[in-house]
């Protein structure tokens, strides 16, 4: 056959489309995906009667939250939310003080054997994996109950992930400035004041504000397992069906979340 | 002294003042910053406890205590033994087959919140993108309540899920479900308004309905960076899931829960272990089917 020839049979073929086989595949797979959903929806115990049944008492749930009220205790819960904010604060600041010595260990340019640094980052992964809740539940029952508890937890969770972006940004610093204070004969502690430090400071301090947004919303979760805060003061509503002051706590919350947010931006523009 | 001189000594002297201004400011600012700072940590640790905490008389001893119940107490020569001889791998384990069911039961629930999510997430990234949705008081609505979810804690929202639909993963799906549909239809917004216009005008100009425009113009743009990010999400909401027995939404977390209020320390170790090993090996495979991803959505 002529190359033509090959040619024309070959965008003849691509005119025709895909074979059978291939055009049936993409429906099928979905059907399959369909039906694996379907049957695991059948195991966590999902019904149709369930659905309203619950839908229904959700509204009322929700009919009841209507008007929020403070309850008489606005000061108190007032109180339970810095709690928990200070909570989130400390948490952050011990978490990243501890994961700075680990995060320049775990840079590629500070440690440059492979093994080394590849042994680093897995066990920093598998910790990773840990999430504060868990932290909090072993640290409860060590500590017992209250924001001590609290505090630890949210530090131990925060740490791997801290140190891992502290290495990340250290391993993308730019190695040019750091070559030129090396040169001027300048001390090992003053290349890394002068040379490292104003180029990863600001990276490294735009990350804690981004943690310390996420350990705001972690930190009112650990008060439901006992670490006192704002989630501590919500689970005791709910557990009494006091759903008017839940919601009024839940508003409040979502207030000061959206304003830590706003503020922790505005610092990070900043820092940029 | 001639003219030209002193024409540049004054030069010197203004660039001096003006550096000296801007060091003084810098110093004034490091200092005041410092100032904050120091008073918001002393705030905050006198308000959260941290320092007066009655944590018992020797912590660092009490937490070497609560290690030492954690640690199985395994015997090199029973290791492989069956499950009622002490000291072995199988008695530490001792309830194998339950937490693995419950750790299935987990993995159901991440697979569920994370594909319905994902649906929802896909309607509510079209009705709030910019190039999309034409009438802006729809996308004004459905982003703010997309944010609104993003604020609260999928924890919190299981506790008042779980109040309405009772015990079980049932409301811990549902709860995760939420939770995703906030995060992933912001960031599926975000991609749908990244698109490349023309294919879409393209078919628009070939007389396609809205909903052909946007199956053949801005579906095959979008759609491996969608799964690519419902993969990371995937992994996200199995360590969450996990965290939600602890409230009572079902799998795994309740075995982790029934351990601690049972004080088997060393089981809690057993069923953290497994939990730690399914999460980094969902991680990894997820991690691989993203790059394999990436590599078939880049170049176009």
């Amino acid at each position: 056959m002529s190359e033509a020839a090959v040619e024309r049979d070959r965008m003849a073929a691509k005119a025709a489309g895909p074979s059978w086989p291939r055009r049936l595949a993409p429906p099928l797979l979905t059907l399959l995906g369909v039906a694996i959903l379907a049957r695991m929806a059948v195991d966590v115990g999902f019904s149709p009667t369930r659905l309203f049944h619950g839908a229904g008492r959700l509204g009322q749930l929700v009919g009841t939250m209507v008007p929020p009220s403070s309850g008489g205790q606005f000061l108190h819960i007032l109180s339970a939310l810095g709690e928990t904010l200070a909570m989130a604060f400390v948490g952050t600041l011990l978490g990243a003080l501890a994961a700075l010595p680990l995060g320049i260990l775990g840079a590629k340019t500070v440690v440059s054997q492979p093994v080394l640094h590849f042994a680093f980052r897995r066990v920093l992964d598998l910790f990773r994996g840990v999430p504060a809740l868990v932290w909090a539940l072993i640290l409860v029952s060590a500590f017992g109950l209250g924001p001590f508890a609290g505090v630890c937890a949210l530090a131990l969770a925060d740490i791997p992930h801290l140190a891992k972006l502290f290495a990340e940004a250290i391993e993308n610093a730019d190695a040019k400035p750091v070559e030129g204070v090396r040169s001027t004969g300048m001390a090992p502690l003053g290349v890394v004041r002068f040379g490292l430090l104003p180029q990863v400071a600001p990276v490294m301090a735009s990350q804690c504000l981004f943690y310390l947004e996420s350990n705001f919303r972690h930190a009112a979760v650990l008060g439901i397992v006992g670490a006192g805060g704002i989630g501590f003061e919500l689970e005791e509503r709910i557990r009494v069906f006091a759903f008017s002051v839940v919601a009024f706590i839940i508003l409040l919350y979502m207030l000061s979340v959206a304003a830590l947010d706003t503020a922790s931006r505005e610092l990070r523009k900043r820092l940029a | 002294m001639t003219l030209a001189t002193q024409a540049r000594f004054a030069a010197v002297e203004s660039f001096e003042q003006e550096r000296r201004r801007i060091l003084v400011r810098h110093r004034l600012q490091s200092v005041v910053g410092l100032i904050l700072f120091s008073l918001v940590l002393a705030v905050s640790l006198q308000h959260s406890g941290f320092l007066d905490a009655n944590i018992g008389s020797d912590p660092l001893a009490r937490i070497g205590v609560f290690l030492g119940r954690m640690t199985p107490k395994l015997q090199a020569d029973a290791l492989l033994a069956d499950r009622r001889t002490a000291g072995s791998l199988a008695s530490w384990f001792y309830d194998l087959p339950l937490w693995l069911r419950a750790a299935y039961q987990t993995f159901e629930m991440a697979a569920l919140a994370t594909a319905i999510g994902a649906a929802g997430a896909v309607v509510a990234g079209l009705l709030c993108a910019r190039n999309l949705m034409p009438f802006a008081p729809v996308r004004f609505v459905v982003r703010r309540s997309l944010e609104a979810i993003r604020t609260l804690p999928d924890m919190i929202l299981a506790l008042i899920l779980v109040a309405a639909f009772g015990v079980g993963p049932f409301a811990g799906v549902l709860a995760l479900t939420v939770s995703t549909v906030g995060g992933l239809g912001k960031l599926f917004a975000e991609i749908n308004e990244q698109i490349d216009p023309r294919p879409l005008e393209a078919i628009e100009a070939s007389g396609a309905n809205r909903a052909r425009q946007i199956r053949y113009g801005v579906l095959p743009q979008v759609l491996p960076a969608y799964a690519s990010y419902a993969l990371i999400r995937l992994e996200g909401n199995l360590a969450a899931a996990a965290a939600l027995g602890i409230v009572g939404a079902g799998g795994i977390g309740l075995e982790l829960q029934r351990a601690i209020s049972y004080t088997e320390f060393d089981t809690y170790l057993a069923i953290l272990l497994l939990m730690v090993g399914m999460i980094f090996a969902i991680d990894i495979i997820s991690e691989q089917i993203r790059h394999r991803l990436i590599g078939l959505g880049g170049p176009r």
